[in-house]
């Protein structure tokens, strides 16, 4: 079982469902269409015995009924000094005789016009030649075979009862099977025999008896004690012995059953079987199971499931899938925002579950998006209060050697040069000292950078030549504060090394919505490959003016203008170095 | 959601597995066996007919000879029970539907008169077809009503008696003694015969009273007057003289006594009769026993001696065919009225191959009715029989035959147990008059 749910933990939700509902709806209908057969099937049999052993009851009384009239019939022959006198009496004159005939005659005919049953054919034997036919059609051979015949030794050996008994001649019966009652005829005081009854009725007469109650497959027999089947609506039958059947019927006799079964090669049959004490003849009903079977509609029924299983399934498989679809959608969609971004909010669709599931899961990614804005809006915050805190420091080495050269020109008469340096001093302080976040127009920055510049050429000299191209174009665009400074600075202290005269040229263009700002020198350059970091960290150098650094100048562009702008270097060590500046394109909207 | 379909599927099915049976109906095809010709086409023609080693035999050799004729006619023959034709005929004609009966009916003389009067417009005229004078005269008062021709007479049952010569050489007798004899003679030589020879005159069952019908009809008397209902009983000297003539034979204590057909077959068949007075078609069962050929003749029946009427010629049994008037009559009446009606070539096979003695008076001309039979030796019994048919007496069987005779049987005992005999007549009369109408 763990193995077997082990293979199933991979499959999907849809899977799982579906391949335990197949499991489900078949054998719930397999179990029903079982059960349902089932249940008939006992249902039938009980049915069966009940209605049939009430069939057999009705034979029995008809059986009896005729018995009863038979019975009547012997007693009166019995009774009936006449056909006495004609059986006994021999050799009288023709008129005496005639007499006799005539009585006899007259006296049977009135005994058996009280049989409700015609065709019966009653023979009464006297002894030496007397004897009387109601009708010669039963017994076609002579009277002496019919005296020696063994049904006739059988009814002298029991004088006292009526019994039935088989008979079937080739030549007395013409092969035609009969039923015949005999008594011996007994005087009763002198307890002799003076002749004998009998009454036979043809087998498919006797048949009339329990004919309306057989059909194909529902079959009747009647049956003496040694099993011969005396009667039966199945003809082949007639004249055979049973002992199976014999034995069944015993069986349901004696057991008191209500009713048995015979399964063989041959047949599958139920029967229910009744004694008839009178006769001494079981009465059989075997009833053809294929019968049973045929009346049950076995095939329907599974036919009927079958169709009802597939169509559940196929609703099944709809169904499942459609309500399985939207969580899979959903497991879809969650994957891709993990991938990806965190503003790939969900459609809000499919069942109750998937909905809610859907909406909180759009509400967590609000939330986190809020959070992750909140940080970066405090992380932009506290840069710039870092920017702000390096701008404020202004490096006292810088006051103290501008002042110091200011002094010196000073001293020098040169009064002019020193009130341009003072000039372009308080400017840049200005400047510096203001808000950080504050933006400038290209020309304002291209003024604070020559007034750097200026300072820079009055304390070492005007070797280094700077020249400044900006497009017009540009003049009015915005650009953060203090933004090419440092990479001048670094080309000044760093580019020229060792070195009196140069060159630095600032470039300012456009380019469709970006500003490129370029700071190429001609000085010693750098090897970029060795260095660890693209860009020199120049915190510690005590020719900074302020604390920005240029990787803070970088770092500053990101942070304001994302990821598509930022600081390139191209630099080799002999070849100098160009600095690159992109920012978005801002021109002042006043 | 999923639950619920499992429900409903499960529901679904337990009905549609309960309401299944319905389906099973059975589908009892009651197909009645309709033995007549309402379907089929006209030129179908069903018979009705008893005994198939005679009037069946010689209806299919009526139905050979008209194939000749028109060989479109489909002649179908059923054979019955001369009862079972009897109740079916009263059961279809009381209906009144004529579906399921026949084309063609064999019926006895002694009942046709009690079916034309109680169906008159039942029967088929074959007035137009057959001429009456062509047949044995007394055949027509029973075929016939009113003067219309209804029956076409078919076999005679003119009677004869049959002796064994060699028990009345034994006895002194030759065959000319007994020739034309009245009862008397006969009782006679009954007597000489049981005393010589310690057999039997001849046979008698006390039920059935046939030698009284021979010896009435012999004098041209029935049990009923000639308008064939009131019964004759009480006057009837004929009738008379024959129940004191049965007496005397029975007293003679030359009877033997016999309960049914079979005990009298087997009676002349072993040898213990001397004479079997009856009609002609017991000729083939005479003839069974080979063992006796050469020791019978055939003599005319004896006559009353009382009675001035009588004549040495009567009558027993014999029938005729009527035509019913159900959709075929004409291709009925026309294959009857060609065949039975008048063919004598016919007639000439049916007495060679079934021993049938027609009354068509043409007929006794052809050779067959000429040859000589060694088994009577060499006597022409059927040009004898011929012959003898055209002497006897014709009367009106009329109605009730049977009914009367059933009180007749009593009556018999009575009297042969002492009743005076016109006594016994009286109560007959009375009792006749009293059931019958």
């Amino acid at each position: 079982m763990k193995k077997l749910w082990d293979k199933l933990t991979p499959l999907s939700l849809f899977e799982k469902i579906f391949i335990v509902m197949v499991i489900s709806v078949i054998s719930v209908a397999g179990m029903t269409s079982w059960i349902t057969v089932q249940v008939s099937q006992q249902l039938f049999l009980n049915t069966f015995s009940l209605t049939n052993s009430k069939i057999v009851q009705q034979i029995k009384r008809n059986f009896e009924t005729f018995n009863y009239s038979v019975v009547t019939v012997s007693n009166e022959v019995m009774q009936s000094a006449s056909i006495r006198n004609f059986l006994s009496q021999t050799g009288s004159s023709s008129v005496t005789n005639a007499t006799a005939f005539y009585k006899m005659t007259e006296q049977m005919r009135r005994i058996l016009s009280g049989l409700d049953v015609n065709e019966v054919g009653t023979i009464v034997l006297g002894r030496d030649e007397r004897n009387y036919f109601s009708e010669r059609g039963y017994w076609l051979s002579s009277v002496d075979k019919l005296k020696d015949h063994n049904i006739t030794a059988l009814t002298l050996n029991e004088p006292s009862s009526l019994n039935y008994h088989f008979l079937e001649d080739e030549v007395g019966t013409n092969g035609e099977p009969l039923i015949v009652a005999s008594r011996a005829l007994m005087n009763r005081s002198t307890k002799e025999i003076y002749g004998s009854l009998f009454m036979m009725i043809r087998e498919r007469d006797f048949k009339q008896f329990y004919s309306n109650f057989t059909s194909t497959g529902n079959d009747v027999l009647i049956m003496d004690r040694s099993g011969l089947i005396v009667s039966s609506n199945r003809e082949e039958k007639i004249g055979q012995y049973s002992n199976e059947l014999l034995s069944q019927a015993q069986e349901i006799q004696d057991k008191r059953l209500k009713y048995s079964t015979i399964q063989n090669e041959s047949e599958n049959v139920i029967i229910v079987s009744d004694y008839l004490p009178t006769y001494d003849f079981y009465i059989v009903n075997m009833v053809d199971k294929k019968l049973v079977d045929n009346m049950l509609p076995v095939t329907r029924i599974i036919l009927v499931a079958t169709a009802i299983i597939s169509a559940a399934l196929l609703i099944l498989f709809l169904i499942t899938r459609r309500l399985t679809r939207s969580l899979r959608m959903l497991v879809r969609q969650m994957s891709s925002v993990t991938k990806r971004n965190l503003h790939n909010y969900i459609e809000i669709n499919g069942s109750y579950e998937t909905r809610q599931l859907g909406t909180a899961f759009n509400y967590m990614l609000d939330e986190l998006n809020s959070y992750i804005r909140q940080l970066v809006d405090t992380q932009r915050e506290q840069r710039n209060a870092e920017l702000a805190a390096l701008q404020r420091q202004i490096n006292p080495h810088f006051l103290y050697n501008t002042l110091a050269s200011v002094n010196f020109l000073v001293q020098r008469k040169d009064n002019q040069k020193a009130t341009e340096t003072i000039h372009a001093l308080i400017s840049l302080l200005q400047n510096s000292i203001s808000n950080v976040e504050e933006t400038l127009t290209v020309e304002q920055e291209v003024v604070n950078l020559k007034h750097y510049v200026f300072i820079n050429q009055v304390r070492y000299g005007p070797g280094i030549t700077v020249d400044y191209f900006i497009s017009p174009d540009c003049l009015d665009a915005k650009v953060p504060k203090l933004i090419l400074q440092p990479f001048m600075e670094n080309a000044f202290f760093h580019g020229f090394k060792g070195r009196n005269n140069g060159y630095i040229y600032v470039m300012i263009s456009r380019e469709v919505d970006t500003l490129r700002c370029e700071i190429v020198d001609n000085g010693v350059g750098m090897d970029l490959n060795t260095e660890r970091d693209a860009l020199p960290d120049s915190t510690s150098n005590s020719h900074l003016f302020t604390g920005i650094g240029i990787r803070n100048v970088h770092a500053r562009i990101l942070l304001i203008y994302g990821k598509d702008y930022g600081v390139s270097i191209q630099s080799r060590p002999g070849e100098g170095t160009k600095i690159m500046i992109r920012l978005p394109f801002q021109a002042d909207e006043t | 959601m999923k639950k619920m379909l499992l429900t409903l599927a499960a529901a679904v099915m337990t009905l549609t597995a309960c309401g299944g049976n319905n389906a099973n109906e059975q589908n009892a095809a009651n197909n009645a066996g309709n033995t007549g010709n309402a379907a089929a086409a006209t030129k179908d023609v069903t018979v009705w007919a008893w005994d198939p080693n005679f009037n069946i035999a010689a209806m299919k050799l009526a139905q050979e000879s008209y194939k000749a004729i028109n060989p479109d006619v489909n002649v179908n023959i059923v054979e019955y029970a001369q009862a079972d034709i009897i109740q079916k005929l009263n059961t279809g004609l009381n209906s009144g539907t004529t579906s399921g009966l026949p084309n063609v009916v064999l019926i006895e003389d002694y009942r046709a008169q009690s079916f034309l009067k109680a169906y008159p417009d039942a029967f088929y005229k074959m007035d137009d077809l057959i001429k009456s004078s062509d047949f044995a005269d007394y055949k027509i008062a029973s075929t016939s009503l009113d003067g219309v021709q209804y029956g076409v007479p078919f076999d005679s049952g003119v009677t004869g008696l049959y002796v064994r010569t060699d028990y009345l050489q034994e006895a002194g007798y030759s065959v000319a003694d007994i020739t034309n004899v009245d009862w008397d003679k006969f009782i006679e030589i009954g007597k000489a015969v049981k005393a010589k020879t310690g057999k039997y005159m001849l046979t008698q069952d006390p039920n059935d009273l046939g030698l009284i019908r021979m010896m009435i009809q012999s004098a041209g008397a029935w049990y009923l007057k000639a308008d064939g209902t009131t019964p004759d009983l009480k006057d009837n000297a004929a009738l008379k003289d024959a129940f004191a003539t049965y007496k005397t034979l029975m007293e003679s204590d030359t009877v033997k006594i016999t309960a049914d057909w079979s005990q009298f077959l087997a009676a002349f068949n072993s040898g213990d009769v001397a004479t079997v007075p009856t009609g002609n078609w017991i000729t083939p069962s005479v003839k069974a026993e080979a063992s006796q050929s050469g020791k019978w003749a055939v003599v005319p029946m004896p006559k009353l001696k009382n009675t001035a009427s009588s004549v040495n010629a009567s009558n027993l049994g014999g029938s005729s065919w009527y035509v019913l008037n159900v959709d075929g009559k004409e291709t009925a009446a026309e294959f009857l009225a060609k065949t039975l009606g008048s063919d004598v070539e016919l007639y000439q096979k049916l007495v060679t191959d079934i021993g049938v003695i027609g009354t068509l008076k043409a007929a006794a001309t052809g050779e067959a009715y000429n040859a000589t039979d060694e088994f009577f030796g060499g006597q022409k019994t059927v040009s004898d029989f011929a012959a003898w048919t055209q002497q006897i007496p014709q009367v009106n069987y009329g109605m009730h035959t049977y009914a009367i005779e059933d009180i007749l049987v009593a009556e018999m005992q009575n009297y042969m147990g002492g009743t005076d005999l016109n006594k016994v007549l009286e109560n007959a009369q009375a009792q006749a008059e009293s059931q019958l109408q």
